[in-house]
Protein backbone atom coordinates (compact mmCIF):
# COMPACT_ATOMS: atom_id res chain seq x y z
CA UNK A 1 0.00 0.00 0.00
CA UNK A 2 1.30 3.00 -0.81
CA UNK A 3 0.48 5.77 2.15
CA UNK A 4 1.27 9.10 2.59
CA UNK A 5 2.76 9.70 6.28
CA UNK A 6 3.07 12.93 7.96
CA UNK A 7 5.15 13.30 10.62
CA UNK A 8 5.21 16.46 12.60
CA UNK A 9 6.18 18.23 9.68
CA UNK A 10 7.32 21.50 9.86
CA UNK A 11 8.75 24.77 8.19
CA UNK A 12 10.78 28.31 8.61
CA UNK A 13 11.13 30.50 6.52
CA UNK A 14 14.21 33.17 6.28
CA UNK A 15 12.99 36.38 5.49
CA UNK A 16 16.32 37.82 4.28
CA UNK A 17 14.94 41.72 4.09
CA UNK A 18 13.77 41.67 7.50
CA UNK A 19 16.11 39.30 8.55
CA UNK A 20 13.34 37.52 10.63
CA UNK A 21 12.05 33.76 10.44
CA UNK A 22 8.41 33.26 9.69
CA UNK A 23 6.95 29.73 11.05
CA UNK A 24 4.51 29.04 8.19
CA UNK A 25 3.93 25.20 9.48
CA UNK A 26 4.07 24.08 12.72
CA UNK A 27 4.00 20.44 13.79
CA UNK A 28 1.94 18.85 11.17
CA UNK A 29 0.69 15.57 11.32
CA UNK A 30 -0.99 13.73 8.58
CA UNK A 31 -2.10 10.20 7.21
CA UNK A 32 -3.32 9.57 3.77
CA UNK A 33 -4.11 6.17 2.67
CA UNK A 34 -4.04 4.56 -0.83
CA UNK A 35 -7.06 5.77 -2.85
CA UNK A 36 -8.00 8.55 -0.37
CA UNK A 37 -9.27 11.49 -1.19
CA UNK A 38 -7.98 14.40 1.65
CA UNK A 39 -9.29 17.68 1.78
CA UNK A 40 -7.16 20.48 2.76
CA UNK A 41 -8.95 23.63 3.86
CA UNK A 42 -7.78 27.22 5.59
CA UNK A 43 -7.97 30.60 5.35
CA UNK A 44 -5.65 32.65 3.09
CA UNK A 45 -2.17 32.52 4.00
CA UNK A 46 -2.58 29.78 6.95
CA UNK A 47 0.54 27.79 5.02
CA UNK A 48 -1.98 25.01 2.59
CA UNK A 49 0.91 25.94 -0.37
CA UNK A 50 4.30 25.46 1.83
CA UNK A 51 2.33 22.07 2.65
CA UNK A 52 1.95 21.02 -0.57
CA UNK A 53 5.03 22.18 -2.01
CA UNK A 54 6.91 20.08 0.56
CA UNK A 55 5.13 17.07 -0.01
CA UNK A 56 5.94 17.57 -3.60
CA UNK A 57 9.33 18.39 -2.81
CA UNK A 58 9.63 22.01 -4.31
CA UNK A 59 11.19 23.20 -1.26
CA UNK A 60 12.60 21.79 1.67
CA UNK A 61 11.29 20.93 5.21
CA UNK A 62 12.80 22.63 8.12
CA UNK A 63 11.18 19.73 10.82
CA UNK A 64 9.58 16.38 10.40
CA UNK A 65 9.31 14.25 7.55
CA UNK A 66 7.29 12.96 5.08
CA UNK A 67 7.11 9.36 3.86
CA UNK A 68 5.52 7.51 0.84
CA UNK A 69 5.56 4.18 1.04
CA UNK A 70 7.67 4.10 4.15
CA UNK A 71 10.19 6.19 2.26
CA UNK A 72 11.34 9.71 3.14
CA UNK A 73 10.52 12.12 0.08
CA UNK A 74 13.49 13.86 -1.13
CA UNK A 75 12.75 16.23 -4.24
CA UNK A 76 10.26 16.24 -6.96
CA UNK A 77 9.50 12.90 -8.47
CA UNK A 78 7.03 11.14 -10.66
CA UNK A 79 5.29 9.70 -7.91
CA UNK A 80 4.07 12.94 -6.79
CA UNK A 81 1.73 14.31 -9.70
CA UNK A 82 0.74 18.09 -8.92
CA UNK A 83 -1.99 20.38 -10.60
CA UNK A 84 -1.43 23.66 -9.72
CA UNK A 85 -3.55 26.54 -9.50
CA UNK A 86 -2.23 28.61 -12.87
CA UNK A 87 -1.97 25.53 -14.86
CA UNK A 88 1.40 25.20 -15.89
CA UNK A 89 0.70 23.65 -19.37
CA UNK A 90 3.34 23.43 -21.32
CA UNK A 91 2.17 26.16 -23.99
CA UNK A 92 4.67 24.98 -26.84
CA UNK A 93 2.98 21.65 -26.67
CA UNK A 94 -0.57 20.47 -27.92
CA UNK A 95 -2.72 19.15 -25.35
CA UNK A 96 -1.99 15.85 -26.36
CA UNK A 97 1.64 16.44 -26.06
CA UNK A 98 0.87 17.83 -22.51
CA UNK A 99 -1.08 14.91 -21.17
CA UNK A 100 1.55 12.48 -22.97
CA UNK A 101 4.51 14.54 -21.49
CA UNK A 102 4.34 11.91 -18.30
CA UNK A 103 4.44 8.70 -20.39
CA UNK A 104 7.43 10.35 -22.47
CA UNK A 105 9.62 10.82 -19.74
CA UNK A 106 9.40 7.83 -18.73
CA UNK A 107 10.38 6.30 -21.76
CA UNK A 108 6.84 5.33 -22.77
CA UNK A 109 7.04 5.06 -27.34
CA UNK A 110 5.28 7.26 -29.08
CA UNK A 111 1.89 5.40 -30.31
CA UNK A 112 1.50 3.84 -26.55
CA UNK A 113 2.12 7.38 -24.85
CA UNK A 114 -0.44 8.77 -27.16
CA UNK A 115 -2.74 6.04 -26.96
CA UNK A 116 -2.92 6.41 -23.24
CA UNK A 117 -3.13 10.48 -23.15
CA UNK A 118 -6.30 9.78 -25.30
CA UNK A 119 -7.77 7.87 -22.79
CA UNK A 120 -7.43 10.09 -20.23
CA UNK A 121 -8.21 13.34 -22.45
CA UNK A 122 -11.68 10.65 -23.29
CA UNK A 123 -12.00 10.63 -19.42
CA UNK A 124 -12.01 14.90 -19.35
CA UNK A 125 -14.18 14.69 -22.43
CA UNK A 126 -11.17 16.49 -24.38
CA UNK A 127 -10.41 14.29 -26.83
CA UNK A 128 -11.73 17.41 -29.49
CA UNK A 129 -9.38 19.61 -28.03
CA UNK A 130 -6.03 16.61 -28.58
CA UNK A 131 -4.46 19.12 -31.65
CA UNK A 132 -5.09 22.86 -29.94
CA UNK A 133 -2.49 24.80 -28.06
CA UNK A 134 -3.47 25.79 -24.13
CA UNK A 135 -3.36 29.19 -25.25
CA UNK A 136 -6.57 28.64 -27.56
CA UNK A 137 -8.54 26.84 -24.30
CA UNK A 138 -10.65 28.41 -22.19
CA UNK A 139 -9.25 28.53 -18.02
CA UNK A 140 -11.59 25.75 -17.10
CA UNK A 141 -10.40 23.55 -20.42
CA UNK A 142 -6.81 24.44 -19.33
CA UNK A 143 -7.61 23.06 -16.20
CA UNK A 144 -9.34 19.95 -17.18
CA UNK A 145 -5.96 19.09 -19.50
CA UNK A 146 -3.84 19.89 -16.15
CA UNK A 147 -5.57 17.31 -14.11
CA UNK A 148 -5.84 14.62 -17.01
CA UNK A 149 -2.10 15.44 -17.35
CA UNK A 150 -1.20 14.61 -13.94
CA UNK A 151 -3.14 11.70 -13.32
CA UNK A 152 -1.87 10.10 -16.97
CA UNK A 153 1.41 9.88 -15.32
CA UNK A 154 -0.23 7.59 -12.58
CA UNK A 155 1.02 9.31 -9.78
CA UNK A 156 0.96 7.45 -5.79
CA UNK A 157 -0.34 10.83 -4.88
CA UNK A 158 -2.34 13.55 -6.62
CA UNK A 159 -1.54 16.94 -5.11
CA UNK A 160 -3.67 19.45 -5.82
CA UNK A 161 -2.97 23.29 -5.13
CA UNK A 162 -6.17 25.53 -5.47
CA UNK A 163 -6.85 23.59 -8.63
CA UNK A 164 -10.24 25.91 -9.48
CA UNK A 165 -10.16 28.77 -8.14
CA UNK A 166 -9.68 31.23 -10.85
CA UNK A 167 -12.36 29.70 -13.01
CA UNK A 168 -15.76 31.17 -12.61
CA UNK A 169 -18.56 29.70 -10.53
CA UNK A 170 -20.22 27.14 -12.75
CA UNK A 171 -17.47 26.18 -14.95
CA UNK A 172 -15.98 25.47 -11.00
CA UNK A 173 -18.82 23.22 -10.13
CA UNK A 174 -18.59 21.00 -13.52
CA UNK A 175 -15.39 20.89 -12.66
CA UNK A 176 -15.37 19.45 -9.31
CA UNK A 177 -18.32 16.90 -10.49
CA UNK A 178 -16.07 15.68 -13.10
CA UNK A 179 -13.59 15.06 -10.70
CA UNK A 180 -15.29 12.99 -8.20
CA UNK A 181 -16.29 10.73 -11.02
CA UNK A 182 -13.18 10.43 -12.62
CA UNK A 183 -11.74 9.91 -8.75
CA UNK A 184 -14.25 7.43 -8.49
CA UNK A 185 -13.19 5.66 -11.32
CA UNK A 186 -9.48 5.55 -11.11
CA UNK A 187 -9.39 5.78 -7.41
CA UNK A 188 -6.43 7.91 -6.91
CA UNK A 189 -4.52 9.27 -3.69
CA UNK A 190 -5.35 12.77 -3.17
CA UNK A 191 -4.56 15.43 -1.59
CA UNK A 192 -6.79 18.63 -2.58
CA UNK A 193 -6.07 22.51 -1.05
CA UNK A 194 -8.88 25.15 -1.03
CA UNK A 195 -9.65 27.84 1.08
CA UNK A 196 -13.81 26.61 -0.14
CA UNK A 197 -15.35 25.07 2.93
CA UNK A 198 -18.06 23.75 0.27
CA UNK A 199 -15.44 22.57 -1.79
CA UNK A 200 -13.57 20.68 0.60
CA UNK A 201 -16.65 18.48 2.00
CA UNK A 202 -17.89 17.96 -1.48
CA UNK A 203 -15.18 16.34 -2.92
CA UNK A 204 -13.33 14.99 0.20
CA UNK A 205 -13.50 11.65 2.20
CA UNK A 206 -12.08 13.73 4.76
CA UNK A 207 -11.11 17.36 5.69
CA UNK A 208 -8.58 18.53 7.82
CA UNK A 209 -9.07 22.42 8.52
CA UNK A 210 -5.92 24.55 9.21
CA UNK A 211 -5.26 27.29 10.90
CA UNK A 212 -1.99 29.25 11.52
CA UNK A 213 0.04 26.51 10.47
CA UNK A 214 -1.29 24.05 12.50
CA UNK A 215 -4.16 21.26 11.77
CA UNK A 216 -7.50 22.12 13.94
CA UNK A 217 -9.35 18.98 13.49
CA UNK A 218 -9.84 16.19 10.93
CA UNK A 219 -13.13 15.32 9.98
CA UNK A 220 -14.72 12.75 8.35
CA UNK A 221 -17.56 12.98 5.55
CA UNK A 222 -19.61 10.53 4.78
CA UNK A 223 -21.79 12.02 2.53
CA UNK A 224 -22.70 8.52 -0.07
CA UNK A 225 -21.06 9.17 -3.52
CA UNK A 226 -22.08 9.50 -6.56
CA UNK A 227 -21.75 13.05 -5.55
CA UNK A 228 -23.66 16.16 -7.33
CA UNK A 229 -24.43 19.39 -6.37
CA UNK A 230 -27.87 18.97 -7.48
CA UNK A 231 -28.63 16.56 -4.83
CA UNK A 232 -25.86 17.91 -2.68
CA UNK A 233 -26.94 21.33 -2.16
CA UNK A 234 -30.07 20.47 0.05
CA UNK A 235 -28.83 18.01 1.35
CA UNK A 236 -28.90 18.63 5.38
CA UNK A 237 -26.14 16.08 5.99
CA UNK A 238 -23.91 18.58 4.06
CA UNK A 239 -24.98 21.05 5.22
CA UNK A 240 -24.45 20.23 8.93
CA UNK A 241 -20.88 19.35 8.01
CA UNK A 242 -20.01 22.45 5.90
CA UNK A 243 -21.26 24.45 8.74
CA UNK A 244 -19.11 22.68 11.05
CA UNK A 245 -16.11 23.09 9.25
CA UNK A 246 -16.74 26.51 8.32
CA UNK A 247 -17.12 27.18 12.06
CA UNK A 248 -13.71 25.64 12.85
CA UNK A 249 -11.73 27.51 10.28
CA UNK A 250 -13.51 30.79 11.13
CA UNK A 251 -12.82 30.18 14.99
CA UNK A 252 -9.10 30.08 14.93
CA UNK B 1 -14.47 61.34 -62.43
CA UNK B 2 -15.53 59.65 -58.84
CA UNK B 3 -16.64 56.43 -60.25
CA UNK B 4 -13.43 55.69 -61.99
CA UNK B 5 -11.35 56.34 -58.51
CA UNK B 6 -13.62 54.28 -56.65
CA UNK B 7 -13.85 51.57 -59.35
CA UNK B 8 -9.73 51.98 -58.81
CA UNK B 9 -9.60 51.67 -55.34
CA UNK B 10 -11.90 48.56 -55.34
CA UNK B 11 -9.59 47.06 -57.69
CA UNK B 12 -6.60 47.87 -55.53
CA UNK B 13 -7.93 46.44 -52.09
CA UNK B 14 -8.63 43.21 -54.61
CA UNK B 15 -5.74 42.89 -55.94
CA UNK B 16 -3.78 43.14 -52.91
CA UNK B 17 -6.03 40.98 -51.24
CA UNK B 18 -4.60 38.30 -53.18
CA UNK B 19 -1.22 39.05 -53.23
CA UNK B 20 -0.02 40.38 -50.23
CA UNK B 21 3.50 41.19 -51.33
CA UNK B 22 1.67 43.80 -53.83
CA UNK B 23 0.96 45.57 -50.29
CA UNK B 24 4.46 45.67 -49.68
CA UNK B 25 5.57 46.82 -52.65
CA UNK B 26 3.13 49.86 -52.85
CA UNK B 27 4.99 52.36 -50.14
CA UNK B 28 7.64 52.14 -52.18
CA UNK B 29 6.03 53.59 -55.79
CA UNK B 30 5.73 57.49 -54.26
CA UNK B 31 9.28 57.11 -53.25
CA UNK B 32 10.30 56.13 -56.51
CA UNK B 33 8.40 58.20 -58.59
CA UNK B 34 9.37 61.46 -56.43
CA UNK B 35 12.85 60.11 -57.22
CA UNK B 36 12.31 59.57 -61.08
CA UNK B 37 10.81 63.28 -61.12
CA UNK B 38 13.80 64.73 -59.59
CA UNK B 39 15.97 63.16 -61.76
CA UNK B 40 13.82 64.12 -65.09
CA UNK B 41 13.68 67.32 -63.74
CA UNK B 42 17.42 67.77 -63.26
CA UNK B 43 17.71 69.53 -59.88
CA UNK B 44 20.92 68.08 -59.74
CA UNK B 45 23.71 66.90 -61.83
CA UNK B 46 23.05 63.53 -63.09
CA UNK B 47 26.51 62.27 -62.39
CA UNK B 48 25.42 63.21 -58.56
CA UNK B 49 21.98 61.88 -58.87
CA UNK B 50 20.85 58.72 -61.71
CA UNK B 51 17.54 58.42 -62.06
CA UNK B 52 15.76 54.86 -61.27
CA UNK B 53 15.98 53.91 -65.30
CA UNK B 54 19.90 54.22 -64.54
CA UNK B 55 19.93 52.11 -61.77
CA UNK B 56 17.72 49.28 -63.11
CA UNK B 57 20.27 49.23 -65.84
CA UNK B 58 23.65 49.50 -64.23
CA UNK B 59 21.01 46.59 -62.29
CA UNK B 60 21.32 44.26 -65.83
CA UNK B 61 24.58 45.11 -66.85
CA UNK B 62 26.00 43.75 -63.31
CA UNK B 63 23.99 40.68 -63.31
CA UNK B 64 24.95 40.16 -66.49
CA UNK B 65 28.82 39.70 -66.29
CA UNK B 66 27.97 38.02 -62.82
CA UNK B 67 29.43 40.04 -60.47
CA UNK B 68 26.46 41.24 -58.54
CA UNK B 69 25.65 37.30 -58.10
CA UNK B 70 29.04 36.50 -57.11
CA UNK B 71 29.15 39.24 -54.43
CA UNK B 72 25.60 38.64 -53.26
CA UNK B 73 26.49 35.46 -52.22
CA UNK B 74 29.38 36.32 -50.77
CA UNK B 75 27.89 38.42 -48.11
CA UNK B 76 24.85 36.43 -47.75
CA UNK B 77 26.90 33.54 -47.27
CA UNK B 78 29.22 35.69 -44.95
CA UNK B 79 25.63 36.38 -42.99
CA UNK B 80 24.84 32.89 -42.80
CA UNK B 81 27.89 31.35 -41.31
CA UNK B 82 27.84 34.72 -38.42
CA UNK B 83 24.58 33.86 -37.83
CA UNK B 84 25.28 30.00 -37.96
CA UNK B 85 27.89 30.54 -34.95
CA UNK B 86 26.27 33.75 -33.17
CA UNK B 87 23.21 31.37 -32.88
CA UNK B 88 25.73 27.91 -31.60
CA UNK B 89 27.25 29.71 -29.50
CA UNK B 90 24.93 32.49 -28.01
CA UNK B 91 21.61 29.97 -27.29
CA UNK B 92 24.11 27.79 -25.14
CA UNK B 93 26.07 30.46 -23.06
CA UNK B 94 22.62 32.48 -22.99
CA UNK B 95 21.00 29.69 -21.28
CA UNK B 96 23.68 29.06 -18.71
CA UNK B 97 24.18 32.67 -17.74
CA UNK B 98 20.11 32.57 -17.33
CA UNK B 99 19.42 29.21 -15.43
CA UNK B 100 22.87 29.87 -12.95
CA UNK B 101 23.14 32.43 -10.89
CA UNK B 102 26.57 31.78 -10.50
CA UNK B 103 27.60 31.98 -14.28
CA UNK B 104 25.58 35.16 -14.12
CA UNK B 105 27.83 36.47 -11.16
CA UNK B 106 30.80 35.55 -13.21
CA UNK B 107 30.32 36.36 -16.77
CA UNK B 108 27.52 39.11 -17.01
CA UNK B 109 29.73 42.05 -16.49
CA UNK B 110 32.35 40.74 -19.32
CA UNK B 111 29.24 40.27 -21.19
CA UNK B 112 28.40 43.97 -20.86
CA UNK B 113 32.17 44.91 -21.10
CA UNK B 114 32.61 43.30 -24.08
CA UNK B 115 29.04 44.20 -25.40
CA UNK B 116 30.06 47.93 -25.05
CA UNK B 117 33.39 47.98 -27.26
CA UNK B 118 31.29 47.47 -30.23
CA UNK B 119 31.76 45.47 -33.48
CA UNK B 120 33.70 47.37 -36.13
CA UNK B 121 36.14 48.73 -33.03
CA UNK B 122 37.38 45.38 -33.24
CA UNK B 123 38.76 45.97 -36.86
CA UNK B 124 41.74 47.63 -36.32
CA UNK B 125 43.53 44.71 -33.71
CA UNK B 126 41.66 41.92 -36.32
CA UNK B 127 43.27 42.70 -39.46
CA UNK B 128 46.43 42.82 -37.82
CA UNK B 129 45.57 39.54 -36.46
CA UNK B 130 43.69 37.51 -38.92
CA UNK B 131 44.40 40.05 -41.96
CA UNK B 132 41.70 41.01 -44.72
CA UNK B 133 39.64 38.07 -45.31
CA UNK B 134 37.08 35.71 -44.13
CA UNK B 135 38.41 35.37 -40.20
CA UNK B 136 38.16 38.86 -39.63
CA UNK B 137 34.82 39.48 -41.17
CA UNK B 138 32.77 36.58 -39.39
CA UNK B 139 34.71 37.30 -36.24
CA UNK B 140 32.77 40.98 -36.46
CA UNK B 141 29.32 39.24 -37.76
CA UNK B 142 29.18 36.84 -34.99
CA UNK B 143 30.93 39.23 -32.35
CA UNK B 144 27.71 41.27 -33.61
CA UNK B 145 24.97 38.56 -33.47
CA UNK B 146 26.09 37.04 -30.28
CA UNK B 147 24.96 39.52 -27.83
CA UNK B 148 21.96 40.15 -28.83
CA UNK B 149 21.25 36.52 -28.52
CA UNK B 150 22.70 36.03 -25.45
CA UNK B 151 20.98 38.86 -23.89
CA UNK B 152 17.70 37.80 -25.12
CA UNK B 153 18.29 33.98 -24.79
CA UNK B 154 19.25 35.04 -20.73
CA UNK B 155 15.78 37.19 -20.53
CA UNK B 156 13.80 33.99 -21.94
CA UNK B 157 15.16 31.50 -19.85
CA UNK B 158 14.82 34.24 -16.54
CA UNK B 159 10.64 34.89 -17.60
CA UNK B 160 10.33 30.96 -17.70
CA UNK B 161 7.92 31.01 -14.23
CA UNK B 162 9.24 27.87 -12.00
CA UNK B 163 5.86 26.06 -11.70
CA UNK B 164 7.23 25.42 -15.79
CA UNK B 165 10.16 23.62 -13.97
CA UNK B 166 8.39 22.44 -11.10
CA UNK B 167 5.26 20.46 -13.63
CA UNK B 168 7.79 18.57 -15.94
CA UNK B 169 10.21 17.70 -12.99
CA UNK B 170 7.00 16.19 -11.06
CA UNK B 171 6.12 14.72 -14.29
CA UNK B 172 9.28 12.52 -14.36
CA UNK B 173 11.65 14.88 -16.07
CA UNK B 174 15.62 15.02 -15.41
CA UNK B 175 17.46 18.13 -14.82
CA UNK B 176 19.01 17.68 -18.39
CA UNK B 177 15.73 16.43 -20.04
CA UNK B 178 13.92 19.86 -18.63
CA UNK B 179 16.37 22.11 -20.61
CA UNK B 180 15.63 20.84 -23.66
CA UNK B 181 11.92 20.42 -22.58
CA UNK B 182 11.32 22.96 -21.10
CA UNK B 183 14.31 25.72 -21.20
CA UNK B 184 14.87 25.86 -24.77
CA UNK B 185 11.08 26.18 -25.88
CA UNK B 186 10.56 28.76 -23.03
CA UNK B 187 13.17 30.71 -24.09
CA UNK B 188 12.33 30.30 -28.30
CA UNK B 189 10.27 33.51 -28.54
CA UNK B 190 13.19 35.67 -26.46
CA UNK B 191 16.09 33.83 -28.71
CA UNK B 192 14.44 34.48 -32.19
CA UNK B 193 13.69 38.08 -31.06
CA UNK B 194 17.64 38.04 -29.92
CA UNK B 195 18.51 36.70 -33.37
CA UNK B 196 16.55 39.21 -35.58
CA UNK B 197 17.92 42.14 -33.67
CA UNK B 198 21.32 39.75 -33.91
CA UNK B 199 21.07 39.84 -37.63
CA UNK B 200 19.43 43.42 -38.46
CA UNK B 201 23.10 44.84 -36.35
CA UNK B 202 24.99 42.00 -38.46
CA UNK B 203 24.23 42.96 -41.92
CA UNK B 204 24.87 46.59 -41.06
CA UNK B 205 28.05 45.34 -39.59
CA UNK B 206 29.07 42.99 -42.45
CA UNK B 207 28.48 45.93 -45.09
CA UNK B 208 31.08 48.14 -43.07
CA UNK B 209 33.13 45.51 -42.73
CA UNK B 210 32.66 44.80 -46.30
CA UNK B 211 33.66 48.51 -46.97
CA UNK B 212 36.91 48.66 -44.98
CA UNK B 213 38.46 45.17 -45.04
CA UNK B 214 36.49 43.57 -48.01
CA UNK B 215 37.79 42.26 -51.59
CA UNK B 216 34.01 41.45 -52.37
CA UNK B 217 30.73 41.54 -51.37
CA UNK B 218 28.24 44.31 -51.25
CA UNK B 219 29.45 46.93 -49.63
CA UNK B 220 32.70 46.01 -51.48
CA UNK B 221 30.71 46.39 -54.77
CA UNK B 222 29.72 50.39 -53.01
CA UNK B 223 33.34 51.26 -52.04
CA UNK B 224 34.83 50.12 -55.47
CA UNK B 225 31.95 52.14 -57.40
CA UNK B 226 33.05 55.26 -55.04
CA UNK B 227 36.64 54.81 -56.43
CA UNK B 228 35.54 54.88 -59.84
CA UNK B 229 32.91 57.29 -59.48
CA UNK B 230 30.25 55.32 -59.96
CA UNK B 231 27.12 56.69 -58.06
CA UNK B 232 24.79 54.54 -59.93
CA UNK B 233 26.64 51.52 -58.42
CA UNK B 234 26.39 53.14 -55.02
CA UNK B 235 22.78 53.62 -55.48
CA UNK B 236 22.23 50.05 -56.37
CA UNK B 237 24.36 48.84 -53.56
CA UNK B 238 22.23 50.98 -51.38
CA UNK B 239 18.84 49.56 -52.82
CA UNK B 240 20.03 45.96 -52.57
CA UNK B 241 20.74 46.24 -48.97
CA UNK B 242 17.21 47.19 -48.10
CA UNK B 243 15.89 44.96 -50.18
CA UNK B 244 17.79 41.97 -49.41
CA UNK B 245 17.25 43.01 -45.61
CA UNK B 246 13.23 42.94 -45.97
CA UNK B 247 13.02 39.72 -47.88
CA UNK B 248 15.70 38.29 -44.72
CA UNK B 249 13.53 39.83 -41.99
CA UNK B 250 10.10 39.51 -43.53
CA UNK B 251 10.11 36.00 -44.97
CA UNK B 252 12.46 33.93 -42.47
CA UNK B 253 12.64 35.80 -39.51
CA UNK B 254 9.76 37.46 -38.91
CA UNK B 255 7.27 33.67 -39.72
CA UNK B 256 10.01 32.18 -37.42
CA UNK B 257 8.65 34.60 -34.30
CA UNK B 258 4.77 34.10 -35.43
CA UNK B 259 5.12 30.25 -35.66
CA UNK B 260 6.17 30.04 -31.97
CA UNK B 261 5.73 32.66 -29.65
CA UNK B 262 2.09 33.70 -31.15
CA UNK B 263 1.04 30.53 -31.59
CA UNK B 264 1.88 29.58 -28.05
CA UNK B 265 0.57 32.82 -26.72
CA UNK B 266 3.63 33.66 -25.07
CA UNK B 267 3.23 36.99 -27.04
CA UNK B 268 0.12 39.31 -27.84
CA UNK B 269 -0.21 39.47 -31.26
N1 LIG C 1 9.10 32.10 0.16
C1 LIG C 1 8.61 32.59 1.32
N2 LIG C 1 9.38 33.34 2.12
C2 LIG C 1 8.90 33.83 3.28
N3 LIG C 1 7.66 33.61 3.72
C3 LIG C 1 6.82 32.88 2.98
C4 LIG C 1 7.26 32.32 1.73
N4 LIG C 1 6.22 31.63 1.18
C5 LIG C 1 5.20 31.75 2.06
N5 LIG C 1 5.56 32.48 3.14
C6 LIG C 1 4.69 32.79 4.29
O1 LIG C 1 4.19 31.60 4.80
C7 LIG C 1 2.83 31.74 5.17
C8 LIG C 1 1.99 30.67 4.47
O2 LIG C 1 2.02 30.89 3.07
P1 LIG C 1 1.29 29.91 2.03
O3 LIG C 1 1.58 30.39 0.68
O4 LIG C 1 1.63 28.52 2.35
O5 LIG C 1 -0.25 30.19 2.39
P2 LIG C 1 -1.56 29.60 1.72
O6 LIG C 1 -2.33 28.95 2.80
O7 LIG C 1 -1.23 28.79 0.54
O8 LIG C 1 -2.32 30.92 1.30
P3 LIG C 1 -3.24 31.21 0.01
O9 LIG C 1 -4.58 30.62 0.30
O10 LIG C 1 -3.30 32.70 -0.03
O11 LIG C 1 -2.56 30.61 -1.17
C9 LIG C 1 2.43 33.15 4.82
O12 LIG C 1 2.45 33.91 6.00
C10 LIG C 1 3.50 33.62 3.87
O13 LIG C 1 3.73 34.97 4.03
MG1 LIG D 1 -1.60 29.02 -1.64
Amino acid sequence: MKNLTIRNLSKTYFDPYAGTNVTAVHDVSLDVRQGEFVSIVGPSGCGKTTILNMIAGFIPHTGGEILLDGRPVKGPGADRGVVFQSFALFPWRTVLENVAFGPKMRGVGKAEREKIAYEYLALAKLTEAAGRYPAELSGGMQQRVGVVRALANEPDVLLMDEPFASVDAQTRMTLQEELTRIWQEKRPTVIFITHDVGEAVFLGNRVVALSKGRVLEEIAIDLPRPRSWDALNDDPRFKELSGRVLQLVRSA
Amino acid sequence: MKPFFLNLWSHCVRLTARWPSIGSIAPFIPLVAGWWIVTELEVFPRAFLPGPVDVVRSFGSLVYTGILPEYLQDSMVRLAVGAFWGIALGVPLGMLVGLSQRAHTALWPLLLFFQAIGDIAWLPILVIWFGYGLITMTVVIVYTVIFPVVLNTVLGVRSIPITMHRAALSLGASRTRILWEVVLPGALPNIVTGLRNGLGYGWRALIATEIIVGTSGIGFLMFDARRAGSVVEILLGMIILGILWYIVDSWILAPIERATGQRWGLVTR
